[in-house]
């Protein structure tokens, strides 16, 4: 069967560096030139079609990289992914609102209550075999959820208002209603973890990963030190979630509890393994496509999560390893990471 | 042939009311091809999996070079020089063939995520040293030409010899071999007894699970013979070939005997 | 507040163990088909919501109970309850096998890999409650008195309301049937034997669709009995509540050692009564949170659960 991974990968394979430079270059172009679209096909029928770019398509891009490093390299499942993007988010609330920090300088302070979140979950539940992590974090994601509904000193249900926007850059101001720079500012994280995620997997920690999910055990007696690259992995997840999390704030600048249910989880986990678990490429497709449909096909409006279960379902059964599945290939990996 | 590298004193190994294995004691020899024998359900991948720390001790103790390995991780156990291949073929089998002696060779080194993430110096060198280090046990394992092929499609005994030079990646000193030619024909048999020899005079200590008699008589220093979790014998081959309880211990079992 | 505690002890008690027994049912949902397949039936959580309607249908559609009807006595009490059970037990045990037709059946053939069938169940999961949602017009859905709650007496203190003692004893009589069933009928020793070994099983001449099949009938049953009890305590359902009362059913199973059918009911009453005594003292929105953490704490220590895995308490 034709395998457009394989295709794709052919055609980079076979290119030089100048080539391939352009090649980046060129899909770097087209992505970035996204939000300068916007007739009325792609135009969603309630919310504004640049708005939809930001949130949800670029952030569920962002978050579905972070849980496919989790999921899709080390085959550990999280159900509890949200929990990440919560505590980045309310991280960007409460500093934001509370204290002079901007964006940019809470990012980091985002991304490090994340990992922190996700080392203290990770070191307990990564020595538990796959079934029950799924459990444990998703009981996880629902104790940040609740625990953020009845706190009041952080808003309780209430959630947070009025959180900054990052601060003007180069002239340019974050205003609620400037999708394109919002836009191109999630393109460069999104970048940026992509470099990371290419950068590991070809390396010592890609092929840890990739034998734990394949034979955990076989790993462990080959002198994997299992226990350590699936803390990593997990931490690494967390700290790309908390990032999205604290972007998606300054985005809104509005956030509550109800933006951190289970639901958010279950979406991502569905744009990784619709899209193809293991290969970047696919999980992204996967993300762009669901963060946009269920906006674009409003018009069957209230059974669109109903078709979104079916699609799921058949999808899983005609094609379980999603639209761009892992690679296949009798071909060693690319021998240094050359994104 | 001097030196104790692999010691088991009086091991027990108890499943519930079930006892795998009754105080069990052997040692290995440095550079020895050791054979382990026994009836199907004797218990002798029960051994494996107690050196290897799938399974704790019930009683008694192993020790590797002087040390016991009671309560060990079983990676470092690894690490410590002790390696095995699985009776049922266990390769990573969308890896290819050279990744996954690479995995066993690297991925317990210090230098780890971050100096790959950033692509240190200290990162490529050691992964080009690697890369070199799995083609060349390929080669000596006599497979070299399929480093690039995905494990899960190698032919079945090329999947096996795999698994030894997988084994062979993690730098082991002693190595377990369990039933490494289950399958295999005469003529493969012959060739994996060349190769058994050719890994210990490599300089490694090898500990040999086989049920093929003709090949851990020919190729094994001393061999040991388990029957019902119990030592029955352990002695030159041509000695234990004529020993009565190793022969009552087969009767009736044929299909092990061919 | 202690003082409050040791005074309602025992009808606390009462209260939790019949949450305790609705959990025990469905936990077995859970565990049955865990057992067999090594798969978490994510959808089971809806299964359960199907039944708790099934005996709405019947309470409200097929003997017309209104919200201002008189609540029925004596024998026709019985024999409106026994309908609802087996109405609830029927819908949810009918519609477990048709959701191992339609979401596991090709991906458990193929042996593709282990996240599928499970992303599947999720969308099984997310279709069914969509589809009650949209029946229900995002509604609660009360359900019409058909029992007066009144007290039996008292037990060593504790209060015996009519719901719960049903719930306790029928419940009870469920678990045991089951247990009666795995040990003793043919389909039983099949699912036991499969859950010990497939191969081996299948080398015995064992149907495993038939088997896999007959599984997702009893723990569809089972669980279908748990929903008639939820609406006979609560008198209400939505669409929503598959997903609560899966998880906490889910961590019960787990609790005692998922695939372990005894592990289930210790699971269950153990986690109905912490569950009850946890909402005393620190109000209901917190019990969610105890549940897990309780759950954690017990997986830390005994992985794979107090009781162990396996539907056959025996694994060597």
């Amino acid at each position: 069967m034709f395998n457009l991974r394989d295709w794709g990968a052919g055609i980079w394979e076979r290119s030089g560096r100048p080539v391939r430079v352009l090649i980046a270059l060129g899909a770097i172009a087209i992505a970035a030139s996204l939000p300068l679209l916007g007739g009325t096909f792609l135009k969603t029928p309630i919310a504004d079609y640049g708005s939809v770019l930001v949130f949800p398509v670029a952030i569920f891009v962002i978050m579905a990289l972070g849980l496919n490093i989790v999921i899709g390299k080390s085959g550990l499942l999280d159900l509890g992914y949200v929990a990440f993007f919560a505590i980045g988010a309310y991280t960007m609330g409460i500093l934001g609102t509370k204290t002079g920090l901007n964006s940019w300088e809470i990012l980091p302070i985002g991304i490090a209550m994340a990992m922190f979140a996700g080392l203290i979950l990770g070191v307990p539940a990564l020595r538990l075999r796959g079934d029950y992590l799924a459990i444990i974090t998703l009981g996880f994601g629902e104790i940040v959820r609740i625990t953020a509904l009845n706190l009041n000193s952080i808003g309780g249900a209430n959630g947070i208002v009025g959180i900054p926007t990052p601060p003007t850059i180069f002239g340019l101001e974050y205003t609620f209603d400037n999708h394109r720079l919002y836009f191109w500012t999630f393109l460069i994280i999104i970048l940026l973890t992509i470099w990371m995620i290419r950068r590991l997997s070809v390396r010592r920690a890609g092929r840890a990963w990739e034998s734990i999910r394949q034979d955990e055990d076989a790993a462990e007696l080959m002198g994997v030190p299992t226990f350590k690259y699936k803390i990593w992995a997990f931490v690494l997840g967390a700290s790309v979630g908390g990032a999205a999390g604290v972007l998606y704030a300054s985005k809104t600048l509005f956030i509550s509890p109800d933006n951190f249910t289970l639901q958010v989880s279950i979406l991502i986990l569905a744009c990784v393994v619709f899209g193809g678990m293991g290969n970047i490429w696919g999980v992204i497709l996967g993300a762009v496509i669901l963060g946009y449909l269920p906006d674009r096909i409003r018009f069957i409006s209230d059974a669109r999560l109903l078709v979104f279960g079916a699609v799921l379902v058949l999808m899983m059964n005609l094609r379980p390893d999603g639209l761009l599945p892992r690679k296949k290939r009798e071909k060693a990996l690319p021998e240094k990471g050359q994104s | 042939m001097s030196e104790t590298i692999l010691k088991l004193q009086n091991v027990t190994m108890k499943f519930g009311g079930v006892v795998a294995l009754n105080d069990v004691s052997f040692e290995i020899k440095k550079q020895e091809i050791l054979g382990l024998i026994g009836p199907n359900g004797a218990g002798k991948t029960t051994v494996f999996n107690v050196i290897t720390g799938v399974y704790q001790v019930t009683e008694g103790d192993i020790t590797f070079e002087g040390k016991s390995v009671k309560g060990k991780k079983r990676y470092k156990i690894t690490r410590g020089g002790i390696a095995r291949t699985f009776q049922n073929i266990r390769l990573w089998g969308d890896m290819t063939a050279l990744e996954n002696v690479i995995t066993a060779t690297d991925t317990h080194k210090k230098s780890g995520l971050l100096s790959g993430l950033f692509g240190m110096p200290v990162s490529r060198r050691e992964e080009r040293r690697d890369k070199a280090r799995a083609q060349e046990l390929l080669d000596f394992i006599g497979i070299g030409e399929y480093a690039d092929r995905l494990a899960k499609n190698l032919p079945y005994g090329v999947q096996r010899r795999l698994e030894i030079a997988r084994a062979l990646g993690t730098e082991p000193k002693l190595l377990l071999l369990d039933e490494p030619a289950a399958g295999f024909n005469p003529a493969e048999k012959v060739e994996l007894a060349q190769t058994i020899r050719k890994i210990r005079d490599a300089g490694y200590t090898v500990l040999l699970i086989e049920h093929d008699m003709s090949l851990v008589m020919g190729v094994s220093d001393r061999v040991v013979v388990v029957d019902f979790g119990q030592k029955i014998a352990d002695d030159l081959p041509t000695k234990v070939q004529n020993d009565k309880r190793v022969i009552e211990a087969y009767l009736g079992v044929p299909e092990d005997a061919s | 507040m202690l003082n409050n505690f040791l005074d309602q002890f025992a009808t606390l008690t009462v209260g939790g163990l019949s949450l305790g027994f609705i959990y025990v049912l469905i936990a077995l949902g859970y565990t049955m088909v865990y057992g067999v397949l090594r798969m978490i039936n994510f959808a089971n959580s809806e299964v359960f919501m199907y039944g708790t309607f099934a005996t709405i249908i019947v309470i409200r559609d097929l003997f017309g109970f209104t919200q201002q009807s008189e609540p029925a006595t004596g024998f026709r009490l019985f024999y409106i309850l026994f309908l609802c059970l087996v109405a609830s037990m029927l819908m949810s045990g009918i519609l477990s096998i048709l959701l191992e037709l339609v979401a596991y059946r090709r991906l458990r053939n193929r042996g593709s890999n282990k996240l599928a069938p499970l992303i599947s169940a999720i969308g099984m999961s997310i279709v069914l409650a969509e589809f009650m949602r949209i029946l229900t017009d995002s509604r609660y859905v009360g359900s019409p008195r058909v029992m007066e709650k009144k007290s039996l007496g008292t037990f060593f203190g504790a209060e015996l309301r009519l719901d719960n003692t049903i719930i306790i004893v029928a419940g009870l009589l469920l678990f045991i049937s089951l247990s009666q069933f795995v040990q003793r009928t043919r389909l039983g020793k099949a699912i036991r034997a499969v859950s010990m070994n497939e191969d081996a099983a299948k080398l015995m001449g064992v149907n495993l669709n038939f088997v896999v099949s007959g599984t997702f009938l009893v723990g569809g049953l089972m669980t279908g009995a748990a929903g008639f009890f939820y609406v006979l305590k609560y008198e209400n359902t939505s669409f929503n509540i598959g997903f609560e009362l899966g998880i906490a059913a889910f961590t019960a199973a787990i609790l005692g050692g998922i695939g372990n059918i005894k592990g289930a009911f210790y699971g269950g009453i153990v986690l109905g009564l912490l569950e009850t005594y946890a909402s005393f003292f620190l109000g209901t929105q917190w019990k969610a949170v105890t549940v897990f953490i309780v759950l954690v704490v017990v997986l830390y220590f005994r992985p794979n659960g107090v009781f162990g895995e396996a539907i056959t308490q025996t694994r060597a």
